[in-house]
């Protein structure tokens, strides 16, 4: 594992100049990962926010091999690329030892993508998949996704008078999901734990068979906060179990960061704008409602992990 | 009655509801995203359901399921999204029901980009799916016809149990214009006696468009192919504007044919007789007034922002008569009314040195 001093020579895959908002999660988690990887890689991105402004024709900010073919199939795609790749190894035509990351939002992920991500991962391509959630579909303007909380606003489940609560529904649990495939390497991450991330995405590539990283990611337009509060929010998003950083190792479940003291989910909420309404009083219901069901999640992946919050 | 400043995919949202449609199923893409935006707030105020789909996939289907209980429902995409429809429209126009799906076109093929287009013309018109089936294409060229269409568009498709399609493009979608917004409130909706509403009293209804036994899918096919003639016998729109005796014809459709339209005096300035026919239903697609007008005039012109999907129909339908010229732009290029006059004066250049041509002045 290389020290951050290492880490901040190393040369980046990604190069700066691309298109991402200021402030954009996703930006900080593709350089985090590449940065762990040290044997060449090929990438593919489902569509959305990172695909888009990092490949504005005739430009790209990718310095490796990367590959895009629709909204719903980037796992399909790179394990296309990835079985080319043993065919050509078999044959002999290839010697070099590659690894395969494919990137995809949650809307990317978590909705329209999620058959071809179990599928992929079932038949045990090596390959990486990231899932870069920023709980809903920022590229066409902010609509919820499965991946959006119970509680917050999007431009498709705006709170009114008839549901003062925006989303009604609460997160699908996509970790977990993946998690029951029984793949060797499942884990969850946030960049405001750049050590802890790296150290997950190097665990995930050494493994002979598919990995699964899902890694949280801000994003200022959608979730309504100044651009250079980021990584405050997704920190605050790990310190209060809103998004708990573990792993699932060959089916051992380990929490790879245990806050000394949880932090109220308030101040995760009252940082954004998006669960501006969650906080009048007359909505304390489902504040409450979030929270219980925060918790509840926490506590289920504690146990476990053999601990308690 | 009070006019209204709205954005094409505003007008076409509240257009729909206003038609009674009461279920709508969506799925986000640019350029129509709107849309699924404005139903969300909009629907739950007319005691209807937005819903929010996983893929677009599922979106068609939550229209079939919707459609087959007789309620007005649609769903709207754009390109790679209707791509992904064409599965649910097949079994839709298989199984006979109506439904209004939008596609907002925009640049292609794959992801393309954002830009207007008109690419998805073939796949509209000529059965982007499988079987032999026709969808009742409508192409509104206004902010006001974005709000209109959709009126007419459940008609026609509770009138044939057929799907409907309204093809906009980016330019329509996004583009804010005045529109009046006209009150349907009153709208009869027609009985639907073959919907599945519950069959206590009278026997079960079927919507299925699997049909396994010998000769039944060929009786059934037959049906709908029946059908298929009598709206092309009755439903041909289209729009036909300009010079009453022309020597040039003008072929475009949805903002095209807004381009042609600012051209028309310009041209009638250096002297040439114009006129236009703005196709709008593109499925039945005006043949006869094309092939009646292409025996008068010199030559036809086509512009369309695509590499020219209705220029073969204009052709059938001009039996070459007169010549048929074409200018589209491809990818989210958008013709100016410049370059279009320059091609028109190119096309008139060429055209005047052919023996037989003489510009009446």
């Amino acid at each position: 594992m290389p020290s951050l001093k290492e880490l901040s020579k190393k040369e980046e895959l990604i190069s700066r100049g691309h298109r991402l908002c200021p402030g954009c999660g996703a930006g900080i988690i593709v350089r985090q990962v590449l940065l762990a990887t040290d044997v060449p890689v090929v990438a593919g991105c489902a569509t959305g926010c990172l695909e888009v402004a990092t490949t504005i024709y005739p430009y790209t900010a990718w310095k490796i091999p990367w590959i895009h073919s629709a909204f719903e199939n980037v796992a399909a795609t790179i394990s296309g690329v990835e079985t080319a790749y043993r065919a050509l190894k078999k044959k002999g035509k290839i010697d070099k030892d590659i690894r395969f990351i494919a990137f995809g939002g949650d809307g990317g992920t978590y909705d329209i993508g999620i058959q071809s991500l179990s599928g992929a991962i079932e038949r045990g391509h090596r390959m990486l998949y990231i899932c870069y959630d920023n709980e809903a579909y920022m590229n066409t303007g902010i609509q919820r996704s499965s991946a959006s909380p119970m509680g917050c606003h999007t431009t498709t489940t705006p709170p009114g008078k008839a549901i003062p609560q925006g989303k009604s529904e609460n997160r699908k649990d996509l970790t977990q999901i993946i998690a029951a495939h029984h793949i060797p390497y499942v884990a969850q991450a946030c960049p405001a734990f750049h050590m802890d991330l790296i150290r997950k995405v190097q665990k995930a590539l050494s493994v002979d068979g598919p990995s699964f990283i899902n890694i949280l990611s801000p994003c200022p337009r959608g979730w309504r906060y100044p651009a250079n509060k980021t990584i405050e929010i997704a920190k605050l998003a790990v310190l209060t179990g809103f998004w708990p950083l573990y792993e699932v190792e060959n089916g051992k479940y380990r929490i790879t960061y245990k806050p000394r003291k949880r932090r109220p989910l308030r101040e995760f909420l009252e940082a954004q704008g998006r669960f501006k309404h969650l906080l009048r009083e007359e909505n304390k219901q489902f504040l409450e409602r979030l929270e219980r069901e925060v918790e509840e999640r926490e506590r289920e992946i504690f146990a476990k992990a053999g601990e308690q919050i | 009655m009070k006019k209204l400043l709205l954005s094409g995919n505003e007008a076409l949202a509240e257009g729909a509801v206003r038609a009674g449609c009461r279920c709508y199923f969506g799925y986000p893409i640019t350029p129509q995203s709107e849309i699924p935006a404005y139903m969300a707030k909009r629907l739950r105020q007319v005691g209807g359901v937005f819903l929010q789909a996983e893929s677009e996939i599922a979106a068609i289907n939550m229209v079939y399921g919707a459609a087959a209980t007789g309620m007005r429902a649609m769903t709207s995409s754009s390109g790679p999204g209707i791509s992904l429809k064409q599965e649910g429209l097949s079994y839709l126009a298989g199984a006979q029901l109506p439904a209004l799906v939008v596609n907002v076109m925009r640049g292609g093929p794959g992801l393309g980009n954002i830009a207007p287009s008109q690419s998805d013309y073939f796949q509209a018109t000529k059965g982007g799916g499988h079987g032999d089936y026709h969808l009742i294409v409508l192409a509104p060229f206004s902010v006001q016809e974005m709000a209109d269409f959709p009126h007419l568009a459940f008609d026609l498709a509770d009138k044939y149990r057929n799907p409907v399609m309204i093809l906009a493009d980016a330019i329509l979608g996004q583009m804010m214009e005045a529109v009046e917004l006209k009150n349907n409130e009153k709208n009869r909706l027609i009985e639907k006696p073959w919907a599945v509403t519950g069959a206590r009293g009278r026997p079960q209804n079927i919507i299925r468009s699997l049909f396994l036994k010998e000769g039944e899918l060929e009786a059934h096919n037959k049906l709908l192919q029946k059908k298929y003639r009598i709206m092309k016998k009755n439903e041909v729109r289209y729009q036909l504007t300009g010079d009453p005796d022309p020597e040039v014809l003008l072929v475009a459709y949805g903002s095209m044919a807004r381009v042609c339209m600012y051209i028309m005096p310009r041209l009638k300035k250096i002297g040439v007789r114009t006129s236009l026919i703005r196709p709008i239903t593109l499925w039945p697609f005006p043949y006869d007034i094309i092939e009646d007008i292409s025996k008068k005039v010199k030559f036809i012109f086509v512009l369309e922002m695509s590499e020219g999907q209705m220029l073969e129909d204009v052709k059938l339908a001009s039996r070459e008569k007169c010549p048929v010229y074409f200018y589209g732009r491809m990818g989210g290029g958008v013709p100016e009314p410049e370059e279009v006059l320059t091609k028109i004066e190119e096309v008139l250049k060429v055209e005047s040195k052919r023996k037989n041509y003489k510009i009446r002045r």
